[in-house]
């Protein structure tokens, strides 16, 4: 099993903010927001330390829990700021993004960091859309086409042009090339009938998230059999399981926290009116059974516990959904509790990472 | 008179590779990648050891020659690889890309240099036209309004929509902020009318480039008189010179080899009816006075010879430009190698830079 | 819903003693196509481009109702005919667009007049085929899997008379050539007609992968892909089709110059 750290900023702001997304820029404090980043790289070297196997970024925007935009921006950061942990830019929002810069941008990140780089392309949260006015009903179509033109833009030899739905250009001429060939380990994230196909068709990963190991499992089932119609088996690493966990020293300790945190934790609280009619828009489907997309609400914990129930979790997670990643998000009982986090991570890396490496 | 090193990340290029714009990306080769970006970081700290004030980037899409399409990625990865050196981004083409993502981008750079972000906002070369399909026609109108938005996403301090001519936000809500408030150093970079109107109206710098002095001096005098119709002065550290300098140990020696990278290839050379079909249609002028656009052709050195006369040039330029700020390229015309471009550098940091200090 | 090809109007033309039959429509611009080893037939891309060009689309000897053509040997002597078809039509200079089989034609044809040929369109051509390649076959339904990225999506046209099917068939297998013609390839370097290549990224009877070798072969030639096509891109998605031919015949290699308006609202 390999266990990558999913880093996502902790901004810690000097005053209460606002509660609504988007939050003013007005009530951004630089000096809160160096700390941000540069917590980010004592972090880094903590879990390159102790063995993590990626850290992963992921790109959001307008957001004061996430200050992570670009996240190829900070990956490149992080890259020069590491030595062998993988970077794992999960992922771009290859929606409503040029496709093609994309490309760019992540075949630059693998030349500065020669066999480090993972990348997973995603269609977006629901509340992305609002950043650069993506039509939800494109998002699935554009997703696809972007995900193709990206790959193609990676792989093809010889300049050429894209007669696409949604992206079209006379010239495409992606330097540098990706230093990994045919291209850097590529998921595509989402548990959808789209995903899965998407990824199975082009021999790309797949990644899910937040959700029971057992519905996961289905759609990796799905993804599976998707894979055998197009001739070929995926490993345990091309599957990634983005998930929150709260790690304490014992289960009871764990337990008060997880009460604790009970109550409304949105991270993009949007105002009623705009989620109700995107939650009309919004198709979403875990391998082809619909399901209500999530606007904004708070994601559950699906690793709880002291390090022993960890351990026995992750075997359970590998056995229901069968990942062979599993990409972690450390929860902390307050914004400013960050002393805890390291202790978390110290902790997993000492009592919990030795016992699934070889699950 | 401050001095800044132009990096471009360049690839060995070996003499079998297809000189064309765009160049195929089946040229490339992964070790030399990998090389180019690491002698992108070596350059950087030995710049930065030798006392050169910035380190700047251009963007530029398809070829070797220039190795970094995106400059806040690769800015990105010099910070974190630097200490105190200013990192100049000359310039993102807004023109072409999303104007709120490169405000997020800078954002965040200017946060993870910890203040040393410069920027220059640039509409274009010619030959970029073809990398993203941007209509020639449109090139100054989409420029100006990136331009508005990318100011108003740093500054504004509520969320807001707009609607642009080429651009439209339902929101845009920018975090981070940049570090540096309200803005980081940023320029304008173009001699035209449009360039210098803008510069002055927004009270930010200036940047020219390549021609001559007294055709770019044009172009600073027509922003100082725009800037005092505003209402203000502008320092001379907020007009910049871009510019190519072969530094040679005497006079003769540079001449010798000016002469040989006369006959050398331009660094965006294109296929004939392209070319002839982009001088029609790109229309381009200094302070007003029309001049033919460069489309992909060789460059002219402003500042050649040996260590005296460099100075003596420099001068001059301060005097008829009245530039304050020197952003050089280094020329190594017929060098398979950088040893000898690290050698100029040295021979610039030792017999150039110290005269030039008071300037 | 229109049936393609509806406003074009019959013609023939004698030419190197064979009687040929062609399918024209639109004023403007001469834009002349060689169809694939199917035989001519009209789709709404030729509709599209019948807008702005004077499309003619003639049919190759021995394909559809014309009698057996045990003649002609190679594509090379069918490119001469086909260039004595388009002489007596009155074209001096002509744009040509070819499909599969008729691209490779179409590239002899080129190589033969260059200095009539003004720009050259092949759509998903078969002149360089992978090592083994067959041309297809098999039912209607399982053509249509081969040729469309989206069957379903089709409204099939009549099955082929068997005895047509049978004689184009023994035509096509004599002309088709090797996978890699050398003596062709050998002309292409030298060709500097403006050539635009296009290739459907889902076309399952020739890769798109084969796009670059005329890049590297040819001079002046740019490759566009054609996302979710087929091998037939002019059924699969006639408006990309048609925009891409349009804007490139008119422009040649200059087409690469964006002139896409962007305003939102003045």
């Amino acid at each position: 099993m390999k266990v990558s750290y999913f880093e996502t900023g902790h901004y810690q702001p000097p005053r209460q903010l606002p509660a609504r997304w988007p939050v003013a820029p007005d009530n951004y404090d630089g000096a809160a927001g160096a700390r941000s980043y540069s917590g980010m790289v004592e972090r880094l070297g903590l879990v390159e330390t102790l063995g993590f196997d990626w850290v992963s970024v992921a790109e959001h925007h307008y957001s004061p829990h996430r200050l992570t935009p670009a996240p190829t921006v900070s990956a490149a950061y992080l890259a020069a700021c590491s030595r062998r942990i993988k970077i794992a830019v999960l992922g771009p929002i290859v929606s409503q993004s040029n496709p093609v810069q994309v490309a760019e941008n992540l075949a630059m990140l693998d030349n500065m960091m020669p066999g480090r780089l993972v990348v997973g392309l995603l269609r977006g949260v629901t509340g992305e859309y609002l950043t650069y006015g993506l039509n939800p009903q494109e998002a699935r179509e554009r997703t696809t086409e972007a995900t193709e033109l990206i790959l193609k833009a990676w792989t093809e030899p010889q300049a050429f042009g894209w007669q696409g739905r949604h992206f079209r250009f006379r010239t495409v001429s992606v330097w540098p090339r990706p230093m990994q060939q045919p291209h850097p380990p590529t998921y595509a994230l989402g548990a959808s009938r789209e995903s899965c196909a998407l990824a199975a068709r082009h021999q790309l990963g797949l990644g899910v998230a937040y959700g029971p190991f057992e519905v996961m499992g289905r759609a990796v089932r799905y993804y599976r059999e998707q894979c055998a119609q197009y001739g070929w088996q995926p490993a345990p690493e091309h599957i990634i399981y983005r998930a929150n966990i709260l790690l304490a020293k014992t289960d009871g300790a764990a337990q008060d926290l997880l009460e604790a945190r009970r109550g409304p934790r949105d991270s993009f609280p949007l105002p009623a009116g705009v989620r109700d009619a995107l939650v009309q828009l919004d198709r979403r489907n875990i391998a082809g059974e619909t399901r209500t997309p999530a606007i904004g609400g708070t994601l559950p914990i699906n690793f709880c516990g002291g390090p022993d129930t960890i351990v026995e979790q992750i075997k359970r997670c590998r056995a229901e959904s069968g990942a062979g990643v599993i990409d972690l998000m450390f929860q902390i009982p307050g914004a400013a509790d960050l002393s805890f986090l390291m202790q978390s991570l110290e902790l997993f890396g000492k009592k919990v990472l030795p016992h699934i490496r070889d699950v | 008179m401050q001095v800044s090193y132009f990096e471009t990340a360049r690839y060995q290029v070996p003499p079998s590779m297809p000189a064309e714009w765009p160049v195929p990306p089946v040229a490339y080769d992964p070790e030399t990648g990998a090389q180019a970006y690491q002698g992108m970081v070596d350059r950087v700290r030995h710049v930065e050891e030798l006392g050169f004030d910035w380190v700047s980037l251009s963007e530029h899409h398809y070829s070797p020659r220039i190795l970094t399409p995106n400059t806040a990625v690769s800015a990105s990865y010099i910070a974190a690889r630097s200490k105190k050196i200013k990192i100049a981004v000359l310039g993102p083409i807004v023109s072409q890309s999303n104007p709120v993502q490169v405000a997020e981008e800078l954002a965040m750079l200017d946060t993870l240099s910890e203040g040393r972000l410069v920027v220059g906002l640039l509409r274009g070369t010619t030959n970029e036209y073809l990398t993203f399909d941007l209509n020639p026609a449109e090139a100054r109108e989409r420029t100006t309004e990136a331009m508005e938005l990318i100011l108003k996403a740093w500054t504004e301090p509520q969320p807001f929509g707009w609607q642009g001519r080429h651009y439209q936000f339902r929101t845009v809500s920018v975090w981070p902020r940049p570090l540096q408030q309200p803005l980081p150093p940023t320029y304008s970079l173009g001699t035209s009318r449009e360039s210098c109107e803008f510069a002055a109206r927004h009270h930010i710098g200036l940047g020219v480039s390549f021609a001559p002095f007294p055709v770019v001096a044009k172009s600073t005098r027509y922003y100082r008189d725009e800037c005092a119709r505003w209402g203000w002065e502008p320092a001379p550290e907020q007009m910049l010179y871009r510019a190519n300098i072969l530094l040679a140990e005497t006079d003769e020696e540079a001449e010798e080899l000016l002469e040989k990278q006369r006959h050398g290839t331009a660094p965006f050379p294109m296929r004939a009816g392209v070319r002839d079909a982009l001088l029609k249609l790109d229309q381009r002028n200094v302070a007003g006075e029309a001049r033919a656009p460069n489309v992909g052709g060789v460059l002219p050195t402003s500042f050649y010879g040996g260590p005296d006369t460099v100075v003596e040039q420099i001068k001059r330029c301060r005097e008829e430009v009245g530039v304050g700020v020197l952003d050089l390229a280094f020329q190594n015309p017929g060098a398979p190698d950088t040893g000898r471009l690290v050698h100029s550098l040295e021979l610039f940091a030792d017999k150039v830079l110290p005269r030039i200090r008071g300037v | 819903m229109t049936q393609a090809g509806e406003a074009f109007r019959e013609g023939h033309v004698e030419a190197d003693g064979f009687r040929i039959r062609y399918m024209a429509a639109g004023a403007g611009p001469p834009l002349v196509h060689l169809h694939g080893a199917g035989g001519l037939r009209l789709t709404p891309g030729h509709d599209l481009l019948s807008r702005q060009f004077r499309i003619v689309a003639l049919e190759m000897p021995g394909f559809g109702t014309s009698s057996e053509n045990t003649r002609t040997r190679s594509q090379a002597e069918l490119a001469a005919t086909m260039a004595e078809a388009v002489d007596k039509l009155g074209f001096d200079k002509f744009n040509l667009m070819g499909t599969s089989f008729g691209g490779k034609t179409a590239l002899w044809l080129a190589a033969q007049q260059p200095d009539q040929v003004q720009a050259l369109v092949l759509e998903a051509p078969a002149a360089i085929r992978p090592e083994g390649s067959e041309p297809p076959s098999g039912s209607p339904e399982e053509m249509a899997r081969r040729l469309y990225a989206h069957p379903e999506r089709v409204t099939l046209p009549p099955p082929p008379d068997p005895a047509v099917r049978a004689q184009t068939g023994r035509l096509v297998a004599r002309l088709r050539g090797p996978d890699r013609d050398p003596d062709l390839e050998v002309l292409l370097a030298t060709l500097a007609v403006p050539t635009l290549v296009l290739f459907g990224t889902l076309d399952r009877v020739i890769p798109p992968e084969m796009g670059r070798h005329y890049k590297t072969l040819l001079p002046n030639c740019n490759l566009v892909l054609v996302y979710d096509a087929g091998h037939a891109i002019s059924t699969d998605r006639p408006e990309a089709f048609a925009e891409v031919v349009g804007d490139f015949v008119e422009r040649r290699e200059a087409f690469v110059i964006s002139r896409n308006e962007t305003v939102i609202h003045p």
